[in-house]
C-alpha cells in the first residue's frame, strides 16, 4: 500500500515539476522526498490488521511476525488482543522457525487504548508475545514495558515475566 | 484518586483526562491535553516554549525553591492509615495552599518592583524625543516649557585655533 502510494506521489511530482525547471531538478526531488517523509511520519496509528508486521519481544526465536488474522473485533486487534500470525524473520536456532503460523498476544500497540480510569495509553511500536493455543507464552522472557490491562485478559504469566509494567 | 503532572506544561491532570505515552525504555510521558501531546511529538523543548511552567521557572518568572513544594512531592511508598494523621493532613492542605499563594504574590511583587518607574522614564524619554509631534516648533520657540535645557560645552582656545587653520600635508 505504502509503496503504491509513494510511486503515485513520485509520478505526480514528476509530472508537476518536469516542465517547470530543467536547471534545478535536484531541488524538487528533495522537496518531494521531504513531504512524503513527513506524511508517513505523521500518519494516523490504526488497528493491527491483516499484513501488519509486528516485533516479537520474547525469546521464542522469532524476530518479526506478520498478522494474518485478528481473533477479536470487526476492524482489527488492539492492545491485549490475541492474533494469528506468520513468522517472517527468526533466529537460526530458536523454538519457532520461519513460515510457522503462531498465536500471539499484542503487548504494545501504537494506537491509543482507553483505560478504565478514562485516560488513554499508547506505546512506541507494535509488539507481540508468542503464545500457544492455551495462552501460555512460548518464551521464558519478555522484554520492554507491557500494560497492566493484560491481567484482565488473563495473561498473568506474561505480566510475571515482564520487566516493566506500565 | 491520584493527580498527575503533565510532562510538558506541568499542570495538574485529573483522572479521565489526557493521554499517556510509554516509550520503549519504559519511561512514561503523561500529557494533560492534545496541545501538549502535539508539542511533544513536534520535539519541542518545554523550557523554550513560553507558556509552560518549565519556561517560567527557568526565566525566573515563577518561584523555583520553596518549602511548600516539598508537601506536593510525589510519594510512591504508601503510608499506613492513621485517622489523626489523615485529619491533620486535610486541615493542613488549605493552609499550605494559602501560604503558597501568598508567597507567589510576594515573588511577583518583588519581580515587578521597578516596573512602574521604568515605564515612566521610558514615557518621559519618548516625549522628549517626539516633542515636535505634541507641540509645533514655532510654538516651542515662544513657550519653551517642554524643551530640554541646552547643555553648554566649553571649548579650549587650542581647539579653536586648530579649527581655524586648515591641515598641512
Amino acid at each position: 500500500m505504502a509503496a503504491i502510494f509513494a510511486s503515485r506521489c513520485s509520478r505526480v511530482g514528476r509530472s508537476l515539476f518536469g516542465g517547470l525547471s530543467n536547471s534545478s531538478p535536484g531541488l524538487f526531488t528533495t522537496l518531494h522526498e521531504m513531504t512524503c517523509k513527513n506524511m508517513f511520519s505523521q500518519q494516523q496509528r490504526t488497528f493491527i490488521q491483516m499484513r501488519t508486521v509486528l516485533k516479537v519481544v520474547d525469546n521464542s526465536g522469532a524476530k518479526k511476525v506478520m498478522c494474518i488474522q485478528a481473533l477479536k473485533g470487526k476492524k482489527g486487534a488492539r492492545l491485549g488482543d490475541t492474533i494469528i500470525a506468520s513468522v517472517k524473520e527468526a533466529h537460526p536456532n530458536g523454538k519457532v522457525k520461519k513460515g510457522k503460523v503462531v498465536y500471539g498476544v499484542v503487548v504494545r500497540a501504537a494506537m491509543q487504548k482507553g483505560r478504565c480510569d478514562g485516560s488513554e495509553v499508547k506505546f512506541d511500536d507494535n509488539a507481540v508475545v508468542l503464545v500457544d493455543k492455551q495462552g501460555q507464552p512460548i518464551g521464558t522472557r519478555v522484554f520492554g514495558p507491557v500494560p497492566h490491562e493484560l491481567r484482565q485478559k488473563k495473561h498473568v504469566k506474561i505480566l510475571t515475566l515482564a520487566g516493566h509494567i506500565a | 484518586m491520584r493527580l498527575e503532572k503533565c510532562w510538558f506544561c506541568s499542570s495538574t491532570t485529573y483522572p479521565g483526562h489526557g493521554i499517556q505515552f510509554v516509550r520503549n525504555d519504559a519511561k512514561i510521558f503523561r500529557f494533560c491535553r492534545s496541545k501538549c501531546h502535539k508539542n511533544f511529538k513536534m520535539k519541542r523543548n518545554p523550557r523554550k516554549v513560553k507558556w509552560t511552567k518549565a519556561y517560567r521557572r527557568v526565566h525566573g518568572k515563577d518561584m523555583t525553591q520553596d518549602s511548600t513544594f516539598e508537601f506536593e512531592r510525589k510519594r510512591n511508598r504508601p503510608e499506613r492509615y492513621d485517622r489523626n494523621l489523615a485529619e491533620n493532613v486535610l486541615k493542613a492542605i488549605p493552609k499550605i495552599d494559602k501560604i503558597r499563594v501568598a508567597r507567589e504574590e510576594k515573588h511577583h511583587k518583588n519581580r515587578m518592583k521597578g516596573k512602574k518607574q521604568k515605564l515612566h522614564m521610558e514615557a518621559v524619554r519618548e516625549l522628549e524625543q517626539g516633542i515636535s509631534l505634541v507641540k509645533a516648533p514655532s510654538v516651542l520657540q515662544k513657550d519653551p516649557f517642554l524643551t530640554l535645557p541646552k547643555i553648554k560645552v566649553g571649548v579650549s582656545q587650542q581647539q579653536q585655533s586648530e579649527e581655524n587653520h586648515p591641515m598641512e600635508e
